[in-house]
């Protein structure tokens, strides 16, 4: 469904910050992509999604294809009105607009009749968004703001969603529903490419992950595979051999890595 | 009593048109972060185009939408052409190329029609009055009133009920939010910019009807709706709408109840009276009425 192949990306026409990223996420999968901070994660969504020009960032090398089309020169609206939406780090819920005007604004690539379509399965499935719908979406808490950010990207009736660490900042019982969210979508059909930082989350939902470092993917496999592995235990789940976290060594791991590479 | 409506009525239809101004500035600044100081051109470039219009022997209803597209277009224009490839650059950057737009707009303008004062064409006679409550109030005035009442409204209603109004909103409040969404920012600049063109041009036509004179310094009366940008918050379209009827009210009822009393000094009080409101806001509540306070560019 989605095939990143090479990538290079540059900002400013100076800073090269993708180094050769390959990604593929099949139909129907949720594929996530782990990394440090730094990483690189995001800035392949943007390539993906044509957000990388209000940033004075260029795709310099490589391809992004979603079913068969290259979509790395496309325009950010007719990539979404293709059918691949995305929920940006940040959650970046439109504070001044009301819930209902949050979700309509994610409607611009469907007609009015979905778009009506949409708010009701969208007051269905969040429930909380139903009952707020007039208020401020400024007002709503954290994890309401990322339930809201994920309905307002399902408003474009994607194939394709992107997440970009749709964890970040929420307490572990609402990242437990983030996670139930993101299995029902899938249940739903949806592809989902997952960008996490919380290891641990992501490899519970995804089938398959990569890992990201330097603007290189360094690992690649099914979420099996790198939840056994021994350094993703120890780096990116925190767990030590015996179970135990130990940020000192992740801590001097990181610092080791970017010195290497 | 009849005095108090007659002057309440003209300083309500001047404060429409302040507040017409006003919200075209807003809504650009809002959307694409731009001060448009090439606003006034457009105002007098939509009042020329209307005196073209009917000189050319069209009903003045029709010259009226005519003289409104070509001035919306004309905005849209300046945006997508000179204003578009500025993005990304700092604000003072595009505050000297609208300046400097402006001036080519201005010199175009004199070079099209040239230095003379011209009279607004009107679909009744210019002295015509309507009776209401005992005051005879001037048809120039009323229809200025009416017609931009309710441009106005029709303006809050696309805002609040259409998908564009949606889109708009949603670019001015977080612009890589929208492209992320799937809104063609592109579009809803050139819808933006296109308003504020016809809303200049509908202000820059009823003003050229009240003191029935348009000359090639009628530009300059945009910089008068100025004040009510600032006392509005330079980010509120309402704070801003309601700020210009209230300057324009308070600028006629000056004109008639207190100039008078300041003998020689106060013939053009008035004129001055909106900046020193201004003035005060800026020291008292710089973020003005409905502002935010991020926003202390200006
Ligand atoms: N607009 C920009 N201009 C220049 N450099 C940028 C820009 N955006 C990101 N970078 C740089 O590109 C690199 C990758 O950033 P990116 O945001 O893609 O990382 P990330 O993996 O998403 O990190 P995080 O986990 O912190 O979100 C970083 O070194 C960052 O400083
Ligand atoms: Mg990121």
């Amino acid at each position: 469904m989605l095939k990143v192949s090479n990538l290079e990306v540059v900002y400013h026409q100076v800073v090269l910050v993708l180094k050769g990223v390959t990604l593929h996420v099949p139909r129907g999968e949720t594929v996530a992509l782990l990394g440090p901070n730094g990483a690189g994660k995001t800035t392949t969504l943007r390539a993906i999604t044509g957000l990388l020009d209000i940033h004075d960032g260029r795709i310099t090398k490589g391809h992004v294809r979603f079913d068969g089309r290259e979509v790395a020169e496309q325009k950010a609206d007719s990539i979404v009105g293709g059918g691949l939406a995305q929920v940006m780090e940040g959650r970046r819920v439109l504070v001044e607009l009301s819930v209902e005007e949050n979700l309509l604004a994610g409607a611009w690539a469907v007609s009015r009749r979905e778009a009506a379509e949409g708010l009701e399965r969208a007051y269905e499935r969040f429930g909380i968004l139903a009952d707020r719908r007039r208020q401020q979406a400024g007002y709503l808490s954290g994890g309401e703001q990322q339930m809201l950010a994920i309905a307002r990207a399902l408003m474009s009736r994607p194939r394709l969603l992107l997440l970009d660490e749709p964890s970040l900042g929420l307490a572990p019982r609402i990242v437990g529903e983030v996670a139930d969210l993101i299995r029902s979508l899938a249940d739903d059909g949806l592809s989902i490419l997952l960008v996490e930082q919380n290891a641990a989350m992501a490899l519970s939902v995804a089938s398959r992950a990569s890992i990201l470092e330097n603007g290189r993917v360094v690992h690649e496999g099914t979420a099996e595979e790198l939840a056994d592995d021994e350094d993703v235990r120890e780096f990116y789940l925190g767990l030590g051999g015996d179970g135990q976290t130990d940020y000192r060594r992740i801590k001097h791991y990181r610092r080791r890595r970017r010195w290497l590479s | 009593m009849s005095t108090w409506l007659q002057l309440t009525v003209s300083g309500l239809s001047l404060g429409t048109i302040y507040a017409l101004i006003a919200l075209g500035f807003v809504v650009i600044y809002r959307a694409s972060a731009v001060f448009n100081f090439a606003h006034g051109e457009l105002l007098a470039f939509g009042a020329f185009a209307m005196i073209s219009l009917c000189g050319a022997g069209l009903p003045w209803g029709v010259a009226l939408a005519a003289a409104l597209v070509a001035t919306g277009l004309l905005a849209a224009a300046v945006e997508r052409l000179v204003l578009r490839p500025m993005i990304g650059r700092p604000v003072f950057v595009t505050i000297i190329v609208t300046i400097f737009v402006g001036s080519v707009l201005r010199s175009v303008i004199f070079i099209a029609w040239g230095p003379q004062t011209r009279g607004m064409p009107t679909p009744w006679d210019p002295l015509t009055t309507v009776d209401v409550a005992g005051a005879s109030l001037l048809m120039n005035s009323v229809a200025a009133l009416g017609a931009g009442a309710a441009a106005l409204a029709a303006f809050f209603l696309l805002v609040r009920r259409t998908k564009l109004g949606v889109a708009m909103r949603a670019t001015a409040s977080d612009q890589e939010t929208a492209l992320a969404l799937g809104i063609p920012v592109g579009r809803v600049f050139a819808a933006t910019w296109f308003l504020a063109g016809l809303f200049a041009a509908l202000a820059g036509i009823f003003l050229g009807m009240f003191p029935r004179n348009v000359d090639t310094n009628l530009g300059f009366v945009a910089l008068r709706a100025f004040p009510a940008v600032i006392v509005g918050g330079l980010d509120s379209a309402w704070g801003t709408v309601l700020a210009g009827v209230l300057l324009g009210v308070l600028e006629v009822l000056c004109q008639g109840y207190v100039n008078p009393y300041l003998g020689e000094f106060g013939r053009n009080f008035h004129a001055v009276f909106p900046y020193v409101v201004m003035i005060l806001f800026l020291i008292v509540k710089p973020h003005g009425l409905f502002g935010t306070r991020e926003v202390e560019r200006v």
